[in-house]
């Protein structure tokens, strides 16, 4: 027979000021199997968690309620104090008086009555409760980080320094991502490159971090501690061994194509880097586009005409290092953890037709303002009209293209732009003190350390015109645009004849962003930005165990923000890998193999793909929980017509018994 | 056409039974009372002559081929007992390399009884939409076109009822339920090893015969056969207190028409709604 104890909480007056818990308690004691019932002003302090334990040693307790708030804030707490009194922590059940009952309910009598039942309930249910033990795995200690933009190099520089193993996957030929593009930084106007690339350096040369550049994720299997991931190597055409990244080759390459570092401003050969800091500091071959590999694709079929051969790589290359048999290879890697910085790309203003959609050389985003600032851009830093090289005088700024705007389902403010605005402003008039810049805003979201003083800065100092308004259409007029708006605050409409315009562009997440994050099993919203675990609390965990995301892949951010959670996603990852073996969770599913038919549906209704098919002694095919991945949903078990799967801590029975008992049989 | 759809099912039977494709054919023969048409097992291919194909051979066979598990055996299938195939398929409960299929277009099966055989279709054959097999190795007979999905005149007259009205219909039938189960034991979606109305541990019915019991038992397997059900009607024909079943069941198959555009068993590998998701799918709930 069991000899249940019952602790009923007044939570200062939060209970007690309108349920009588006097009464609760004496109605407690007369509940079946109930051996002792007591209350506590605040039974979550030490002297309640106390008196917990001395009235289990005392009336020989072996099973507990306790009648208090949400099992979300103190159910581990009550674990621990019945685990130090030597019951087992699952023998615990809570009826949760505060937010299901006193905080909903006025009338003190109805109240009363109601925590009565739900303190019944428990009763009923805590009697059929089993105990349980979780159960050690183990784990392998290394970590991927999928991108390499800045938040994914600082997540695999953190975990290195831990000394864990890192292996960072990067789509591209060379890491760096969108912060790499950029020419300064606002609000110091520190070098993008002076800054990042010392960092970049740092993840070729640690010895504990494997770069994987031009690679994709294919496949994620597994769970926390023990996930397995394919990764796709795309074919380089060039030995990396070999190599030596001395650039004859990208030099001597005769083909010409539209430079995607450079946001087509510039060209790039068809062996290329992106750009000079590339790291790897090694070209790949563009098989799409080199003359050679376009020979090889007409000398399967040798229709049409003959195209011209090339090969010149090859002949200047002085260590042997292109190799055309190489094919894209799929490997197979283990990891305990994963960091996700997918990061973001610029929203695709042509669904604006008002600015030209794209017709008007002069219209250019941000972005391209940042190549053509660059030093080591396609201008050399001299920001000239893409139409005829001629340095611009009045340049109109358009804010919000793809921010804040219902109409192109970008209701979100991208954060950063009225600050690189802002930069953008102050640096045009150091390149050229003649430059008149208009600013079409808004309102200037200057939130941040040194922001504000920032974007003053641009209005006061280098007399940039700042005009409340949306730009309602730009037109060519010779070589000049005229630039249509409304002045909202002086309520009335402005026309300014620019030779540039520059349009801020919102982030939004990188193209498969959504494709990762199915293949991972982590949430994203309507936009494809990743979703964290909580957004306050756990910023940079997902809802599956050993899966973290970090930077703007999550949503709009800058690049302190950045970095700081790329640390953050890589503390969380070395927590982890740090632990010897994974304690899992007793409270998931289990089935009854007796039971179950092998129809299969909780396979279909698993979110987290832990049912695994199984053959018992007398050949029926059927299911069985990977107790590591599970992670307690119910799911299965509502699904399961022959109700052969039940919840630990939540089975059919358990339940059955509370709204029985509620119902009074 | 009887006997052509006869002679040519008993020579693919005695084909596959000499050869030793398949170690038993399910089909019909006729019953002792030289009327109408029981299932049927042969395992010999000098009993093949007692298979028949009538108008009364109603039974869904479907449901025994869950008895031949891992053993080689012909069927011989009605269009509406080929989608009992493809739920029983998808539904990971038989091989298809284990089952050869004779499927046999149907012209429909009459009302009959011990002795006697009207000449008046079922109900169910006036309203099927699946004359044609769906699933084959060999077929008899021509195909026909088939005409759209069902009408639910029948369920919009009851819904058109009162609330109140429907539950004391539902009341009374359930009073006359004997809980025999023979609906469960004909329905080739039931097929759990251990059916949660004999369960005690949970008990999720109770054992007593009474309505509301009765009332629970039967709404129980409606729901498990939402999405499921395959509309051959064994249920109704088989329960001898004539439940009107198919009101339930074809409810649940009008909205699943409704909701998700969808019929059980139409193909081998299709995933039934309730148990996906679709996040394009949009119910309406909360709009």
């Amino acid at each position: 027979m069991s000899r249940i104890g019952v602790f009923i909480c007044h939570c200062g007056t939060n209970i007690g000021g309108v349920v009588n818990v006097p009464e609760v308690v004496e109605a407690a004691r007369h509940m079946p199997l109930v051996a002792f019932a007591d209350e506590n002003k605040y039974t979550c302090s030490e002297v309640g968690q106390s008196s917990i334990r001395n009235a289990i040693a005392e009336h020989k307790l072996d099973r507990v309620v306790i009648a208090s708030c949400s099992p979300r804030m103190h159910e581990n707490t009550f674990r621990r104090t019945v685990t130090a009194a030597g019951i087992n922590p699952y023998l615990l059940e809570m009826a949760n008086l505060r937010e299901h009952c006193s905080w909903v309910h006025s009338d003190a009598r109805d109240a009363t009555s109601k925590a009565i039942d739900l303190v019944r309930m428990a009763v009923s249910k805590v009697a059929r409760h089993e105990a349980l033990f979780p159960k050690q795995i183990g784990l392998t200690k290394r970590a991927l980080v999928i991108g390499g933009g800045v938040t994914g190099i600082q997540a695999a520089l953190d975990i290195a320094a831990s000394g864990h193993e890192v292996v960072l996957v990067e789509k591209e030929p060379s890491i760096g991502g969108r912060m790499a593009q950029l020419d300064k930084t606002f609000p110091t106007l520190d070098c993008s490159a002076c800054i990042l690339t010392p960092k970049m350096v740092d993840v070729a040369q640690h010895p504990k971090i494997t770069l994987l550049s031009y690679s994709e994720i294919v496949d994620v299997r597994g769970f926390v501690g023990n996930f397995e991931v394919d990764i796709l190597r795309k074919a380089k055409l060039v030995d990396y061994e070999k190599c030596t990244g001395c650039g004859l080759c990208w030099q001597a390459c005769p083909e010409k194509i539209p430079s995607e570092f450079n946001l087509g401003l510039g060209h790039r050969t068809a062996i290329y880097i992106p750009f000079a800091q590339a790291v790897p500091n090694k070209p790949v071959i563009d098989i799409a586009n080199c003359r050679y590999e376009n020979y090889r694709r007409w000398k399967e079929t040798e229709e049409g005409e003959e195209p011209p051969q090339c090969r010149i790589c090859e002949g200047v290359c002085p260590t042997e290092a292109i190799d055309r048999t190489q094919q894209d290879e799929i490997i197979t890697e283990k990891f305990g953890a994963i960091v996700v910085t997918t990061g973001f790309k610029t929203f695709d203003y042509s669904v604006y037709g008002e600015y030209g959609g794209g017709r008007y050389p002069n219209v250019i985003t941000s972005l391209q303002l940042e190549r053509l600032m660059s030093a080591a851009g396609p201008t050399e830093g001299e920001v000239l009209r893409p139409s005829d090289g001629t340095h611009p005088k009045s340049v109109v700024f358009i804010q919000c293209v793809g921010s804040r705007d219902d109409k192109v389902n970008r209701p979100y403010c991208s954060k950063v732009c009225c600050m690189y605005t802002a930069k953008h402003a102050i640096m045009l008039k150091e390149h050229d003190p003649e430059v008149q810049c208009y600013v079409f805003y808004i309102d200037i979201r200057a939130g941040g350390k040194d922001f504000e003083e920032f974007a003053r800065r641009a209005q006061d100092e280098t007399g940039a015109l700042y005009l409340r308004g949306r730009v309602s259409q730009i037109y060519q007029q010779g070589d000049k645009l005229m630039v249509l708006g409304e002045d909202s605050l002086m309520g009335r409409p402005v026309e300014i004849t620019a030779d540039l315009v520059v349009l801020a562009t919102g982030m939004e997440p990188s193209e498969n962003a959504a494709e990762i994050a199915q293949t991972l099993n982590i949430s994203y919203n309507t936009y494809n930005f990743l979703i964290e675990a909580h957004p306050k609390l756990r910023p940079v965990e997902t809802q599956t165990d050993g899966i973290f995301v970090a930077g703007a892949a999550v949503g709009p951010r800058d690049i302190p923000e950045c970095v700081a959670h790329g640390s953050a996603a890589a503390v969380k990852a070395v927590a982890l890998l740090s632990q010897d073996s994974l304690t899992t969770d007793p409270l998931i599913s289990v089935v009854d193999p007796m039971k179950c038919v092998g129809c299969f549906a909780c396979k279909e209704v698993c979110p987290f793909n832990a049912i695994e098919e199984q053959v018992t002694r007398d050949g029926r095919t059927i299911s069985s929980i990977n107790e590591s991945v599970c992670k307690g949903c119910g799911l299965c078990v509502v699904a399961c017509r022959p109700g052969a799967i039940n919840l630990r801590g939540f089975t059919n029975q358990q339940l059955l018994s509370e709204v029985l008992t509620l119902v009074g049989r | 056409m009887e006997a052509d759809f006869t002679s040519q099912i008993r020579e693919k039977a005695r084909e596959l039974l000499e050869k030793g494709t398949v170690e038993c054919v399910i089909g019909y023969e006729t019953g002792s009372d030289g009327v109408s048409a029981r299932p049927s097992f042969i395992y010999n291919p000098s009993e093949v002559e007692r298979l028949v194909f009538d108008n009364t051979c109603s039974h869904n066979l479907v449901k025994y081929l869950l008895d031949k598990k891992g053993k080689p055996t012909a069927i011989v299938v009605k269009g509406c007992d080929s989608r009992a195939l493809n739920l029983l398929l998808s539904e990971k409960q038989l091989q298809r390399d284990q089952i050869f299929i004779i499927g046999v277009v149907c012209p429909g099966v009459v009302e009959w009884g011990w002795n006697r055989r009207s000449e008046q279709f079922q109900k169910r054959c006036d309203l099927c939409r699946q004359h044609t097999p769906l699933v084959y190795d060999l077929l008899i007979g021509t195909p026909v076109t088939e005409e759209p999905p069902p009408e639910f005149t029948d369920i919009a007259e009851m819904s058109a009822r009162a609330t109140e009205e429907r539950a004391s219909f539902w009341r009374e039938q359930a009073e006359r339920c004997l809980r025999c189960y023979a609906c469960r034991q004909a329905c080739p979606g039931c097929y759990c090893i251990d059916c949660f109305v004999e369960q005690l541990d949970p008990e999720w019915v109770g054992i007593r015969i009474a309505t509301g019991e009765n009332l629970m038992w039967n709404t129980i397997r409606a729901f498990h056969l939402a999405g499921r059900c395959i509309a051959c009607n064994e249920c109704e024909r088989v329960c001898p207190v004539n439940l009107p079943l198919s009101l339930l069941n074809r409810k649940l198959e009008e909205e699943m028409l409704e909701l998700f555009d969808y019929r059980a068993g139409m193909s081998e590998d299709a995933t039934a709604p309730l148990i996906t998701f679709i996040k394009e799918e949009k119910l309406g709930i909360g709009e």
